[in-house]
């Protein structure tokens, strides 16, 4: 089977116009704060936007040609590699970040909505740059290929098989009967949380522009702050207001669309919800007992710490209020499990999502039962109903495939002079989209001192972990080349 | 326009695609994972895994908000059941398909409308129908004629004595320079073409014309074939689709014969059909066919369960000197292939179930609809009204969109072909060729 390379490159154009486009939202902040890196931002547009109209204009009579599946995942991993080398021009032409290694992670880890940065002095980046920083991570969240679905009314089934290939989950809901609506609302429901999101930050004391800016980042649980403190420095409303989104942004984006439906029916129904509610409620509940007895903290902000902490690193967000690596060995422990973790399928989040976990724990459980009664069928439920075995399967295919390569980055990052738990941290934190790692890349950190070629693994794993593996494997296997 | 469709079967299916290129929402219920799978990887449409005369199932389809709902199912009395609880629990319209045509033909006794069908449809008599239709023109692979015959659409192969073979369009007009037929699409290897000036007409190719009445012989006469009526028939098989056929045939101008395999069914056949000379016989005995005069034949029509016995046995038919030969087939992928080896026209009755309901879900001022055997297009009579789009221009100014063409115009009860300056005016009736995805466009130009 050969590819399309016609409506591949076609639809790359189109998602580099996107990008260009949104590259022009952020000069009102640079315009604003009369800096002078406004030039850079807009050549970084015109030079994106150029980009992506070129290769619109050569491949125009290969439009109408169908998007095949592995066209499809071609578009998807090829079209993320490409906007975040263009996406980085903003960082290099502004000479804000001028090695273009680390610009590039810093873009990467903006569109996976990791939040890892190479940055030491946040704070002192241009207002426009620092925009544009958070504003990757919100694209990234949602996705732009989902973006592109809901824009383009023309990709068909096409459309599927691109909105498969990117959204998060085992197997995407669908909310509307077709994608492209479904696309649609999903984006709707995203853009109405943030905005509502800013009202509320800004309603706590938050300047308009960090307002927006914390917004973007929470609901991408991207984790990006424009503040070097992160989200230490904030007000506890503004840390409450942090918490509930995270929440929110973690949570599938179909139980939304529910809940403002008012079909209250369904999200209580929803184990995966369940499961993730209590699992936050439990950990946080641990994690406030342990820091009363060991710290001189009080009650409310012990909670209010650990709740966020706890939050942060399940949604894959990686805000960070207090630096919890210091409180106690246990807890450390405790937040590196919880790298593993990850949100609800169909949310922004990134990592295993809990409905992974649901599903082998329970797999794991009947294998026992099935001992017992070699004869007897016993399907793994979710919220009720029986699972098909090729869903299970994919699971336990997926968290295998996770772990290891969680253990060879672990390998290769060693191997490049980074001490032991400064590689564990770097690799999970990475792999999950988190941010935050432990050892050298802990919240206080950065990774402005992972070598180079440790940075563009990273950048490769960060990838991997949001696109959950399969999307970006599936190229570097043979099988996919073949003309079959 | 919501549509849920029950039943992932080859209708339903058909149906789905044809209304998913139109941006309908389709939701899809069947019982079977593999089937909805399968579909959802070619439709962008919702798909529910459940029995569809389940309550549950079909409120989580949204069946109160649908706008129509088509059971297509095996089952007939699944169909009907669903059909009945759609309509109570909301839905707007209900198509039932039903294969006792006792349904179809004695409406009065059971009024299925007042029970909250809306519309039955039997795939088994559309297909006689069409063979029917089929039949009427030997020479011409397809007719449909538009009020009465003034204008008529009609598929003729091209073959190497055709004077028009290696001619471009605009050589063949020509060769025909009153213009009463213009070509509105060629189909080549399974490929549709909406042709333009510079096209050129190939050997092989199987070309559909709208012609006007004293186009249709200049056409036989250009294309090389003679203009000649069908007497005898031979069906091959009592199926339900065979029995339907000779009854809507029998009361006609022909002789038919009617070959079936079971005595009984022979008995009852020949009970059922006073005109119809039933033999018993097996169909791909070719010693049979000969002692029963197939080359005296003017149609054969193969419409046993099995698609490789008719199909064969419509090869051994042409062989023999038959001039017109139908075979009914099951799958659909075969039906572009007729031309090729040999067999005049493949019918697929689940396509032609699909694409009536299709038919019957379009709305606005669509007079006539039909589609031909293999040609992924669709034939569409408008009547233009006052002020619309098609007003405003004459024709060579209008971009129609290049997927569509305009056949033809039915203008005071008389039909003629539309030369580039035409100028439409309200009431008259439109015929135009598009393809599926085109049809929205085309229909904006009616509004």
């Amino acid at each position: 089977m050969k590819f399309n390379f016609e409506v591949i490159a076609n639809l790359l154009g189109l998602l580099l116009l996107l990008n260009g486009a949104f590259m022009v939202l952020c000069l009102p902040f640079s315009f604003y704060y009369r800096e002078k890196s406004w030039w850079a931002i807009a050549a970084s547009a015109i030079i994106t936007a150029a980009c992506g109209f070129a290769l619109r204009y050569f491949t125009r009579k290969g439009l109408h040609k169908d998007l095949k599946k592995r066209d499809g995942y071609l578009v998807v991993t090829s079209g993320w590699l490409v906007m975040s080398l263009l996406g980085s021009l903003p960082y290099l032409l502004s000479g804000a970040i001028p090695n273009f290694t680390n610009a590039f992670f810093e873009t990467i880890s903006g569109y996976t909505t990791t939040g890892a940065s190479i940055l030491t002095d946040i704070e002192s980046l241009p207002r426009g740059i620092l925009f544009w920083r958070s504003f990757t991570q919100w694209i990234g969240g949602m996705g732009i290929i989902v973006l592109a679905v809901a824009i383009l009314p023309f990709l068909g089934i096409g459309g599927m098989q691109l909105f498969v290939a990117e959204a998060p989950g085992i197997t995407p809901d669908k909310l509307q009967p077709r994608i492209q609506e479904t696309a649609k609302r999903l984006w709707l429901i995203y853009f109405g949380l943030t905005l509502l999101e800013a009202i509320l930050l800004f309603a706590g004391g938050m300047s308009v522009y960090d307002a927006i800016n914390h917004a973007l980042t929470t609901m991408a649980t991207g984790g990006f702050s424009t503040k070097n403190s992160s989200a230490a420095g904030f007000s506890p409303y503004i840390q409450y207001v942090l918490i509930v989104f995270m929440f929110l942004a973690g949570t599938s984006f179909t139980l939304t669309y529910f809940g403002i439906k008012r079909q209250f029916s369904k999200i209580r129904k929803n184990e995966e919800f369940v499961v993730y509610s209590f699992f936050i409620l439990a950990i946080t509940t641990v994690v406030t007992i342990t820091l009363l007895f060991l710290t001189d903290h009080g009650l409310e902000t012990s909670f209010r710490h650990s709740l966020f902490q706890v939050i942060s690193l399940i949604t894959t967000t990686g805000y960070v209020s207090a630096d919890y690596t210091s409180w106690t060995p246990f807890l450390s422990v405790l937040f590196f499990i919880l790298l593993f973790v990850g949100g609800s399928a169909g949310s922004t989040a990134g990592g295993v999502k809990v409905i992974r976990h649901v599903v082998l724990f329970k797999n794991s459980f009947l294998e026992l039962k099935r001992q017992l009664h070699p004869s007897a069928i016993m399907p793994v439920r979710i919220s009720g109903k029986a699972i098909e075995r090729e869903i299970v399967f994919n699971v336990l295919a997926f968290i295998m495939i996770y772990i290891l390569i969680f253990l060879v980055g672990v390998v290769l990052l060693s191997a490049m002079n980074v001490e032991f738990d400064t590689a564990f941290g770097a690799v999970a934190t990475s792999i999950s989209n988190v941010g935050p790692g432990i050892g050298e890349v802990g919240p206080t950190d950065n990774f402005s001192n992972i070598p180079r070629p440790g940075k563009w693994l990273l950048s490769l794993l960060m990838l991997l972990g949001r696109l959950e593996l399969f999307t970006v494997l599936m190229l570097l296997s043979p099988h996919f080349w073949k003309n079959r | 326009m919501r549509v849920i469709i029950a039943g992932v079967g080859n209708v339903g299916y058909h149906l789905a695609k044809l209304m998913c290129a139109e941006g309908q929402d389709i939701t899809l219920i069947d019982t079977v994972q593999d089937k909805l799978k399968t579909a959802s990887n070619q439709v962008d449409a919702a798909i529910i895994k459940g029995n569809s005369t389940s309550y549950s199932v079909l409120e989580e389809a949204g069946v109160s908000e649908a706008d129509l709902l088509i059971a297509v199912t095996d089952s007939e009395d699944a169909n009907i059941t669903t059909a009945l609880i759609a309509k109570h629990l909301g839905a707007k319209r209900t198509i039932a398909r039903i294969n006792n045509t006792e349904f179809l033909y004695q409406k009065d006794k059971l009024n299925l409308k007042h029970l909250g069908i809306d519309e039955i449809i039997s795939p088994e008599s559309l297909a006689a129908k069409e063979i029917k239709r089929l039949l009427k023109e030997v020479a011409l692979t397809d007719s449909f004629e538009f009020e009465k015959g003034v204008l008529s659409l009609i598929g003729v192969n091209i073959d190497d004595n055709s004077p028009l073979k290696d001619k471009s369009m605009l050589e063949a007009a020509k060769l025909n320079p009153d213009q009463t037929f213009m070509t509105v699409a060629i189909l080549r290897n399974s490929e549709t073409i909406i042709p333009y000036g510079d096209t050129r007409f190939q050997v092989n190719d199987h070309a559909y014309f709208v012609a006007q009445p004293d186009g249709i012989e200049k056409l036989l006469f250009l294309t090389g074939k003679k203009k000649e009526g069908v007497k005898d028939i031979m069906i091959l098989g009592g199926s339900r689709v065979g029995a339907r056929a000779a009854a809507l045939l029998s009361c006609k101008q022909y002789d038919i014969k009617l070959v079936e395999q079971n005595p009984e069914k022979c008995f009852e056949l020949a009970d059922e059909l006073p005109d119809v000379m039933v033999i018993n016989g097996d169909g791909r005995n070719v010693n049979l066919l000969q002692e029963e005069n197939i080359s005296k034949m003017d149609a054969f029509i193969a419409v046993t369960g099995d698609s490789e016995t008719n199909i064969i046995s419509c090869l051994v038919a042409k062989n023999a000197g038959v001039k017109k030969t139908i075979a009914m087939v099951e799958n659909m992928d075969y039906i572009h292939l007729s031309q090729n080896i040999g067999v005049d026209t493949m019918i697929n009755k689940k396509l032609i179930a699909a694409n009536f309901i299709f038919r019957h879900v379009r709305q606005g001022e669509i007079v006539a609809i039909t589609s031909i055997h293999g040609v992924d297009a669709e034939i569409l009579e408008f009547e233009v009204k006052p002020d619309s789009k098609i007003t405003q221009h004459q024709l060579c100014d209008l971009q129609f969109p290049k997927n569509a063409i305009i056949g033809g115009v039915i203008r005071d009860g008389e039909g003629f072909t539309t030369p580039g300056n035409f100028r439409f005016k309200p009431k008259d009736r439109v015929v135009v060729l598009t393809k599926p995805e085109c049809i929205q466009k085309v229909e904006s130009y009616f509004v």
